[in-house]
């Protein structure tokens, strides 16, 4: 299974840890059920085009945080989450999405009252399709 | 570490160049690609881990055996050389019967795949088939010898892409029980790209470098600066080309550039392909 994960080179944040919240953000938002069986280190690394070693950094991680669960012999499954985990993710991921959108906004010099006017605007957009 | 082959010292003097003395570390478990120029040494290296050419001092061990001392461990390496000497004359089906006998774990299962993948024919002879089919050929039975170590010296060479991506498919594959130890050498970056974990970069017979990929593709930042360029050197200062400044210190740099009133409009780290091109002519 090819996991829709985009990394990006410019990104601050390292490749390991851009793997890893892509795949809490799939988990979390339901796309990637309990179960689901994962893509191996070395194919997932092919497809992402990196170092098994970042990939089998970010498995590492997520096994950790009891995300991902790995039997000797049979793979990576995604593992059964808490719905307040999940809930808590979700808030994370959509958190995080504003806070680089209101990075880009001052680097451009916007204030905070600008940046409001625009939120409203894209709402009110959305709103009326 | 859990190195499969180290080389110590190990040194290659010819009239018009010398490779080393290089110490080099080749870890199980990963692809470690070589990269560089033609003549940089990457396939006297390999050549000299296969026992091919004689050095002229230093040491190869594989296996922890040094590979003057016996023979046994040529059983657990499969070698691709660049050129097929002695291929020639015989047709497929002739070749597969000589390797197989050879290699105890061969696996006929993958070979046969990869005829039918590749729709090699395995009836013609190797002199009378188009560079292509002969590369995919002796690839063919190279990856089905079952060995835990294996080397490719320019694997994709001749073959159409179609080709190339089974070729990354069954090589990673092949790499799947996370104990063998795959070496290439190869020009191109998609093979990079698509298989090394370990870049290996080599230049007039020296290794520059030996890094995790997703390492080295973060070597060196480049930044467009506001206003005129100053005329000192800055920290980690490799390049400067137009409006732009590459180094490979982001932190200082950026730290100097606040320090002094500069700022920049800009910034990107190199791509990878970049990277090693910078790091074969700089």
């Amino acid at each position: 299974m090819q996991l829709p994960i985009k990394l990006s080179e410019q990104s601050r944040e390292p490749i390991y840890h851009q793997i890893e919240h892509q795949i809490k953000a799939l988990i979390a938002s339901g796309q990637l059920e309990a179960g689901t069986s994962l893509p191996s280190i070395r194919a997932l690394s092919k497809d992402l085009e990196v170092s098994v070693i970042t990939t089998r950094r970010s498995y590492q991680n997520l096994e950790n945080e009891g995300f991902i669960k790995t039997s000797q012999g049979k793979g990576t499954f995604v593992a059964n989450i808490q719905a307040s985990f999940k809930k808590e993710i979700k808030h994370d991921t959509v958190t995080k999405a504003f806070e680089q959108a209101i990075d880009i906004a001052y680097q451009h010099n916007y204030t905070n009252a600008e940046i409001q006017d625009i939120i409203q605007t894209i709402l009110r957009k959305e709103g009326e399709r | 570490m859990n190195a499969t082959i180290e080389t110590h010292q190990l040194e290659k003097v010819r009239d018009d160049f010398t490779l080393g003395p290089l110490d080099v570390a080749i870890e199980s478990g990963l692809v470690t690609a070589f990269v560089g120029h033609n003549g940089s040494g990457k396939s006297t290296l390999l050549k000299s881990i296969m026992s091919l050419v004689k050095p002229t001092s230093g040491e190869i061990q594989v296996l922890d055996t040094n590979i003057t001392q016996s023979e046994n461990w040529k059983k657990e390496m499969a070698y691709l050389p660049q050129d097929k000497l002695g291929f020639g004359p015989f047709n497929g089906h002739q070749l597969r019967e000589l390797i197989a006998d050879l290699y105890p774990n061969w696996d006929d299962e993958l070979f046969h795949r990869l005829v039918h993948d590749w729709n090699i024919p395995l009836s013609k002879k190797f002199h009378s088939m188009s560079p292509g089919m002969q590369q995919k050929l002796a690839l063919a039975l190279t990856i089905s010898r079952g060995t835990p170590i294996m080397i490719l010296d320019e694997p994709s060479a001749h073959i159409d892409l179609a080709s190339r991506h089974i070729l990354f498919d069954v090589l990673s594959e092949w790499m799947e029980d996370g104990e063998r130890t795959l070496i290439i050498a190869t020009h191109h970056i998609e093979d990079i790209r698509k298989l090394a974990d370990i870049i290996a970069v080599m230049k007039e017979g020296q290794l520059i470098a030996q890094e995790d990929k997703d390492s080295l593709a973060q070597t060196y930042t480049q930044y467009w600066l506001t206003g005129e360029l100053p005329n000192e050197t800055l920290p980690g200062e490799v390049k400067r080309h137009e409006q732009s400044i590459i180094t490979d210190q982001p932190a200082s740099f950026e730290q100097y550039l606040n320090q002094h009133d500069q700022s920049w409009f800009k910034k990107e780290s190199l791509s990878l392909e970049d990277t090693l091109a910078f790091m074969l002519t700089i």
